[in-house]
C-alpha cells in the first residue's frame, strides 16, 4: 500500500504517547483476555457431560446430604436406564492444599458403562478394576504431578474423615475433565464405616430425548420418601455446582465491558489530541488533492492499528503466559487447563478493532470533513 | 494571450456565528498562461482569499472562476481535489512539510495520487529536488533542513506533478533576506525556464518585484498596479 509509510511513520510520531496507549491497551485486553479465559474455562467444565445422556441425582435439600443406596436399585429399574454408577466427591487433596483438584470415590464395575466418554484403555481399566486402592487418573493430571502408572499416591484428608492412600493403576482421556482421580467407592465405604450412603447417583439413559421424562420420573418415585431427589441433566448440575460462586458470568462480562468503555474513552482522547495536533497537515494533504474518504481511510487504519497493536500484546500475551503457567497450581486447583483459545483470542482482536473505529472514528472523521482553508488558518 | 485562469466577478462572504463578513466584492481577473502575478494589499484585503477560490481550496459565494477552461467553481468537493492534485501546486508561507515524512518523502506525497509507478515516482522526485537545488538532502527530515531549504523542498513538492497553476502564500514571509532572494529567484527561473503560471501572495514591494505584473487588493477590491487597471478592465 502506497500509504503504508505515511501511516507508520505518524503513528509513531510521538512515539512515548503512542507506546503508553498501546501499553495500557495490552494492559485491560490482557485482563479482558484473562476474564474471558476464566469464563471459558467455567463454560467447558459445564459442558463436560454435553452428549453423555447422563442425568445426575443428588438429594433434594442439598449436596451436602447423602441418598441411601436402596435408590439405586428403583432407578436403574426404569424403562430407558442404560446402568447407573455410586460416586462420591472426595474433596482431598494432594501433599498441600495448593494442590487441590477433583477426586471422586465410584463404582469401578460400571465406570466403563457409565463413564463411557472417558477413554482408558483395556489394561489399564483391568488394572484399576482388580485393586481395590487402585486409581484412575487424569493424563493433564499425570504430568503436573510428573506421576507415573504404578506411582503410590496419598491424598490428604479435609471432608471426610480418612486419608485416601492409593496405586495409581491406569489413566483416562477426557476433551475437558483432564485432572481429577477415581478410585473405588468400596475402599471408601470401608474407610468410613460403610455407611451405605453416596452423595450422587449417575443415569445412563439410552435415548437423550427420554432424559427431561426419566428425571421426572425418578423424583416423583422419592418424592414422599425420606430422601426425596432432585435430579438434573449433568449439564444442570455442573452449571448448579459453578452457581455456587455467584452469578461469575455475569460479574465478569459487567467487569470486561467496564473496561472495554474505560478503553474507548482513553483512546479517544488520544487518538482526538492526535488529530488535533495535524489539523494543518491533514489541511496540506487535502489541499494537495487527498480526498476526503483517503484521508478518512488513512487516519482511521492509523487508529485502528494502534488498538490492534495493544489488544494483540494484550491478549496474544495472556494466551502464551497461561500456555506457560500451571494456573491449577497457583489457583489452588481452582482453574485447570486455563488458557486463552482461539475464540477469546478473535473476540479480544474484534473488539480491539472494535475500540479502534469507535475512539478513532469521530477525530478521523472530522479531520475528514476540515475544509483546507480553515485547517491552514489554524495555529495548533 | 492565452488566459489561464478567469476570474468574473466573484464576491466571497464569511458568516462568522451570526454575522457576514464580506470579503471580496466582485472581483473580475484574468491571468494569462505564463504569467508571473503578485497580489499585495492590506491584511484583510481578500489576496489570500482570492488565491484560495483559484486554486480550488475554497468556494466563491458569487460568481465564476474557470481554469484552463474549467469553471472550477461548479465542482463537488471531489472534483475540487482530483483537479488539485493534477492542476495546482501549493506553496506556503510556512512550507508545511509533513515532519514524519523525509524530503523525498515529501516531494513524493502529491505523486502518491497518480498512477505512476514506484520507480517513475521516484525520477519525478530527484527531477524537482534537483530543479531546486537539494538533491543531495533527499533524506534529510524537515528538522534537519534549514528555513530555506524547507521552503524549496516545499516548492519541489508544488512542482513535482508538472501543475498548470503554482499557488504561492506569502513564500518568503518567513525567510531571512538571503533565503527569500533565493526562493523569489527560484520562483521567477520556474516562471521564466518552465514558464510555470504563478500566482504570488506577498506584502513585500521587493518581493513582488521579482513578478512580471503586480495587482493591489483593497477591502476586496482590485484597486490598481502596474498593469492591474489595465488587466481588470480587460477582463
Amino acid at each position: 500500500m502506497k500509504f503504508a509509510k505515511l501511516i507508520r511513520r505518524n503513528l509513531f510520531r510521538n512515539k512515548l504517547r503512542t507506546i503508553l496507549t498501546m501499553l495500557l491497551l495490552a494492559v485491560i485486553f490482557f485482563f479482558v483476555a484473562t476474564l474471558l479465559a476464566i469464563l471459558d474455562n467455567f463454560e467447558s467444565f459445564s459442558n463436560a457431560g454435553e452428549g453423555a445422556n447422563r442425568l445426575v441425582v443428588q438429594s433434594a435439600i442439598s449436596l451436602a446430604n447423602l441418598l441411601p443406596y436402596a435408590h439405586e436399585q428403583k432407578i436403574r429399574a426404569i424403562p430407558g436406564v442404560v446402568d447407573t454408577a455410586k460416586l462420591q466427591w472426595i474433596g482431598a487433596y494432594y501433599k498441600e492444599k495448593s494442590n487441590f483438584f477433583a477426586n471422586f470415590a465410584v463404582d469401578v464395575d460400571k465406570f466403563p458403562t457409565v463413564f463411557d466418554d472417558y477413554k482408558v484403555s483395556p489394561q489399564d481399566l483391568a488394572a484399576f478394576q482388580a485393586d481395590r486402592r487402585g486409581a484412575l487418573v487424569g493424563t493433564d493430571l499425570m504430568k503436573r504431578f510428573n506421576w507415573k502408572v504404578g506411582d503410590r499416591i496419598t491424598l490428604k484428608r479435609q471432608i471426610f474423615p480418612f486419608d485416601p492412600e492409593l496405586t495409581i493403576r491406569g489413566t483416562y482421556f477426557h476433551p475437558v475433565q483432564t485432572t481429577s482421580v477415581f478410585f473405588p467407592m468400596e475402599y471408601f465405604q470401608q474407610s468410613i464405616g460403610n455407611q451405605g450412603q453416596v452423595g450422587t447417583f449417575w443415569v445412563k439413559v439410552r435415548d437423550p430425548k427420554q432424559m427431561a421424562a426419566i428425571s421426572q420420573q425418578i423424583d416423583a418415585m422419592f418424592k414422599n420418601s425420606d430422601y426425596p431427589t432432585e435430579t438434573f441433566t449433568e449439564k444442570e448440575f455442573q452449571q448448579n455446582f459453578m452457581s455456587m460462586m455467584g452469578n461469575v458470568k455475569l460479574l465478569f462480562t459487567a467487569v470486561s465491558t467496564c473496561a472495554i468503555f474505560m478503553v474507548v474513552l482513553l483512546a479517544a482522547i488520544t487518538m482526538s489530541m492526535s488529530a488535533r495536533e495535524r489539523v494543518t497537515e491533514i489541511a496540506v494533504l487535502k489541499a494537495i488533492g487527498f480526498e476526503q474518504r483517503l484521508v478518512l481511510a488513512i487516519m482511521l487504519t492509523e487508529f485502528i492499528l494502534l488498538t490492534a497493536i495493544g489488544g494483540a500484546i494484550g491478549s496474544y500475551g495472556a494466551h502464551f503466559l497461561f500456555m506457560s503457567f500451571d494456573a491449577g497450581k497457583a489457583t489452588q486447583g481452582f482453574l485447570q487447563n486455563l488458557g486463552v483459545h482461539a475464540k477469546t483470542l478473535a473476540i479480544c482482536m474484534t473488539t480491539a478493532v472494535g475500540v479502534g473505529l469507535i475512539a478513532g472514528g469521530f477525530p478521523a472523521l472530522r479531520a475528514s470533513n476540515l475544509r483546507v482553508v480553515d485547517g491552514l488558518r489554524r495555529v495548533v | 494571450m492565452d488566459t489561464l485562469v478567469d476570474i468574473n466577478n466573484v464576491r466571497k462572504v464569511y458568516k462568522r456565528d451570526a454575522f457576514e463578513v464580506p470579503v471580496l466584492n466582485g472581483v473580475t481577473l484574468a491571468v494569462p498562461r505564463g504569467d508571473f502575478l503578485a497580489l499585495m494589499g492590506p491584511s484583510g484585503s481578500g489576496k489570500t482569499t482570492l488565491l484560495n477560490l483559484m486554486a480550488g481550496i475554497d468556494r466563491p459565494t458569487g460568481g465564476s472562476i474557470f481554469v484552463d477552461g474549467k469553471e472550477i467553481s461548479r465542482f463537488s468537493e471531489t472534483q475540487l481535489a482530483s483537479w488539485r492534485s493534477r492542476h495546482v501546486g501549493f506553496i506556503f508561507q510556512m512550507y508545511n512539510l509533513i515532519p514524519v515524512l523525509n524530503a523525498f518523502e515529501n516531494v513524493e506525497l502529491p505523486l502518491l495520487l497518480t498512477k505512476l509507478s514506484k520507480k517513475e515516482r521516484r525520477e519525478h522526485v530527484q527531477a524537482a529536488l534537483g530543479i531546486v537545488g537539494l538533491g543531495d538532502r533527499s533524506l534529510h527530515y524537515p528538522r534537519q533542513l534549514s528555513g530555506g531549504q524547507e521552503q524549496r523542498v516545499a516548492i519541489a513538492r508544488a512542482i513535482v506533478t508538472d501543475p498548470t497553476l503554482l499557488v504561492a502564500d506569502e513564500p518568503t514571509g518567513d525567510l531571512d533576506a538571503k533565503n527569500a532572494q533565493e526562493t523569489l529567484d527560484l520562483l521567477q527561473r520556474l516562471n521564466h525556464d518552465f514558464a510555470k503560471t504563478i500566482v504570488m501572495v506577498t506584502h513585500d514591494p521587493k518581493a513582488a518585484q521579482h513578478a512580471k505584473r503586480t495587482l493591489h487588493l483593497e477591502k476586496g477590491l482590485l484597486v490598481e498596479g502596474r498593469y492591474g487597471a489595465e488587466t481588470a478592465a480587460n477582463a
